[in-house]
């Protein structure tokens, strides 16, 4: 069974048709990479998948429950979206870490206010594992600084700490490297690199088009609001079937 | 010279009575306004869309009067149009209806400050507590409010200094602040008649307490200078 | 954040609701203890004057109003901080005949007519001129005090401007609204506005002014030897004028009030008083 079947998912702001029948799956411990030039629907898919966004048709299924359908407003209640969310983690292009506080509180905020609520670990415990994750992204001696005082690879990658924390099913990057200084993109993606190879299950909006060709298990490629072709990673990027697909490499490579 | 130093105890005395009311007055209205504005922000941005325009206009026509003509109308409209001086005619009339005047004009002000200090933090602020699974008042109390609060530091300092001046205004309706204190000896009381350093010297007392405010108000932008 | 404001938009709501109830409920409860003989619209005063009877309204509330300013030798405070002068002491006694308390309310002199007709106060009790403007817009009591505008030019300069017609090239300070602004626009001099009797002392004392025109028993207690503006002194005359004590247009009060003057000056207890104050000279026979 598939950790994530995505079916039919259409989106429209106004007249404007952004999505348009998209569907997908995922398996378990798969990283997928969705690759095609800006406004092309990539980012909106990723809204939809974390409801920062409500598709207009579709649905979204994890682990074999549909938590999402356009059809059944039962699904949508406020309250259990919430907890939905947590199936899935974000990390965003423009990091988007809490200002005032440090890098373990970053990491950390979230989690004590969830374990506050239905009880759970100690304060104590999610701190350790606050630090573990901070180690795992290799800053721990940037554990009290705050974001201002961090490079944007810095910060990203406690983005990336931060998302983790929370223990997602499937963690998202929306262009994670997109923000960055050229020499700072590196950091951040070994880390994505390292996350792949421990068989974390994850979606990766990009436009390093080698890097997802490598760490992908799955490539989707998207333009216009659909997916114009979908396979395996060096099928895709190395021999695309769709003529589509081949222009925008084509123009990708050349810049 | 002789003759100030022997007025200056009962000059003092007096003073220090009207500046008792002011203070009352200012701080009445902060502990009123700040909440207040909050609310009346959050009404002008609203989804409800009559009630962000009601909102909306109701803050326009406040900034757009002179409080003066507010503290007149809200202490005489009463008697003079519903036949019926709810305030009362003593003091303690006076210094509520200045406090409904006062918190209901600065609130508005402080309400078109705080909507920007609302909107002025990024929407992904509130987007990454979303994905993180925040409830939305964890959303607020922990990750907006103070975010919001810096930005508005600066501005509210200027509305608040500003407001320690503008109670003097509340004398049009006779309430016997500081600056009616010193004006008194000009015109005669407690047998001292056309002393004019009063009225100046009521400077000394808001110059005072304006350079403790700007102090204080300085530590709270400093504290609040460790994130940016 | 759908939710929160659709919270916040509610008390919102509420608290617009529950201030207009408050106003609502506390403009009925005084109402029904004050109201019944209450002051009408001022343009219904001659219709109805024995049904709203102002005296039994004040009776039934138990205390008269007077409204004041700091002015001695009419209305000042004692060292203790209680209100006395002749004006004072001759309202407490005319409270106490009415068998109701007397509070005195220290007022913003431009707004004497709004104070009294926004029943913030029952009467304007203060040394009041009898203008036409003040006849007009309040039921007035018989005069019962004699008074003068006399200009006030610095001492030095004292004796080029005894006459009316010395003065004529004078720039003047004068109340806005009061006797004296009458006298020298009647003359057609040239003059400004103030806010107070006592801000056009201090623009001559700072000689932004040449010359003020004030209450002549104003003057006698302000300016010359042994006051603030010792440098000061009074001339000439523009005119006599006489104070009286204003109610609300139609009230029976000043009805009531004249009786009560003519029954103290006919008892003495009226000239004593004023003799305590030393304004018996300026005393008219009731």
């Amino acid at each position: 069974m598939s950790i994530l079947e995505v079916n039919h998912i259409e989106k429209h702001f106004g007249a404007t048709q952004v999505l348009n029948d998209i569907s997908f799956s995922l398996e378990k411990g798969q990283a997928l990479s969705i690759i095609g030039s800006s406004g092309s629907g990539k980012t909106t898919l990723l809204r939809c998948l974390n409801f920062l966004e409500k598709p207009n048709g579709g649905t979204i299924a994890v682990n074999g429950n549909i938590i999402f359908d356009a059809a059944d407003p039962a699904t949508q209640q406020e309250k259990e979206i919430r907890a939905k969310r947590l199936h899935f983690g974000l990390v965003f292009q423009n990091f988007n870490l809490f200002p005032q506080y440090t890098a373990l509180q970053n990491v950390t905020l979230a989690r004590e206010l969830l374990a506050k609520e239905r009880g759970g670990e100690s304060k104590k415990e999610i701190e350790e594992e606050g630090k573990m994750l901070l180690a795992q992204m290799g800053l721990s001696d940037r554990a009290t600084h705050y974001p201002h005082q961090l490079s944007g690879g810095q910060q990203q990658r406690v983005a990336i700490a931060r998302a983790l924390a929370m223990h997602p099913d499937i963690l998202c990057f929306d262009e994670p490297t997109s923000a960055l200084d050229p020499e700072l993109t590196g950091e951040v993606l070994r880390v994505i690199r390292k996350l792949a190879e421990q068989k974390t299950t994850m979606i990766i909006v990009t436009h390093e088009m080698a890097f997802a060709r490598d760490v992908a298990d799955q490539i989707i490629f998207m333009d216009g609001g659909v997916i114009v072709e979908q396979g395996d990673p060096h099928q895709v990027i190395e021999h695309p079937r769709e003529e589509r697909t081949r222009q925008f490499l084509a123009r990708y490579s050349e810049n | 010279m002789e003759l100030i130093l022997e007025q200056m105890p009962v000059v003092i005395h007096s003073l220090n009575i009207g500046f008792l009311q002011t203070l009352k007055l200012f701080f009445v209205t902060l502990i009123g306004a700040i909440p207040l504005g909050l609310i009346i922000s959050f009404g002008s941005m609203s989804r409800f869309s009559p009630l962000r325009w009601l909102t909306r206009l109701v803050v326009w026509v406040v900034r757009g009067t002179p409080l003066m003509i507010q503290l007149l109308i809200i202490y005489y409209f009463p008697g003079l149009v519903l036949k019926n001086n709810w305030w009362g005619s003593g003091e303690t009339g006076r210094f509520i209806a200045s406090s409904v005047a006062f918190i209901f004009n600065y609130a508005c002000y402080f309400s078109e400050i705080y909507r920007g200090g609302i909107q002025g933090v990024p929407k992904g602020q509130q987007e990454a507590g979303m994905v993180l699974g925040m409830t939305k008042s964890q959303i607020f109390f922990k990750v907006t409010l103070l975010q919001m609060i810096k930005r508005i530091v600066p501005p509210m300092s200027n509305e608040i200094i500003t407001l320690v001046k503008d109670t003097s205004l509340a004398r049009i309706i006779a309430l016997q602040e500081i600056i009616w204190a010193g004006q008194a000896f000009l015109k005669g009381s407690q047998g001292i008649s056309g002393a004019i350093w009063p009225l100046f010297f009521t400077a000394v007392y808001y110059l005072i307490f304006n350079g403790i405010l700007t102090v204080l108000l300085g530590r709270l932008e400093q504290k609040l200078d460790y994130f940016k | 954040m759908k939710n929160m404001k659709k919270i916040w938009a509610m008390l919102l709501a509420l608290t617009m609701i529950l201030s207009l109830a408050a106003c609502g409920s506390k403009k009925e409860t005084p109402a029904a203890e004050e109201k019944p003989a209450a002051e009408q619209p001022a343009e219904t005063p001659a219709e109805e004057p024995a049904a709203d009877s102002e005296v039994a309204a004040i009776q039934s509330k138990g205390t008269l109003v007077v409204g004041i300013t700091d002015f001695a030798p009419m209305d000042y405070k004692d060292a203790d901080g209680n209100w006395i002068g002749f004006d004072a002491d001759m309202a407490k006694a005319f409270a106490e005949s009415l068998g109701v308390a007397v509070e005195f309310v220290e007022i913003d002199w431009d707004n004497k007519v709004l104070e009294l007709n926004s029943q913030a106060i029952d009467c304007v009790w203060n040394g009041m001129t009898l203008t036409d403007e003040v006849t007009s817009a309040m039921e007035c009591s018989n005069a019962y005090c004699n008074n003068a505008q006399v200009v006030i030019v610095p001492a030095d300069k004292a004796d080029q401007y005894q006459t009316v017609e010395a003065c004529a090239d004078l720039a003047f300070a004068v109340e806005a609204g009061s006797a004296g602004e009458a006298e020298v626009d009647a003359l057609g001099y040239n003059f400004t506005p103030v806010k107070a009797q006592s801000d056009a002392l201090m623009e001559v004392a700072a000689g932004t002014s040449d010359a003020a025109v004030i209450d002549s028993l104003m003057a006698a207690a302000m300016v010359g030897e042994g006051t603030g503006y010792a440098d000061l002194t009074y001339t000439v005359g523009l005119n006599s004028e006489e104070y009286g004590v204003g109610f609300r247009k139609g009230s029976d009060l000043a009805a009531a009030l004249n009786d009560f003057f003519a029954a103290a000056y006919a008892d003495g207890s009226m000239i004593e008083c004023a003799e305590a104050y030393g304004v018996q000279a300026a005393l008219i026979a009731q």
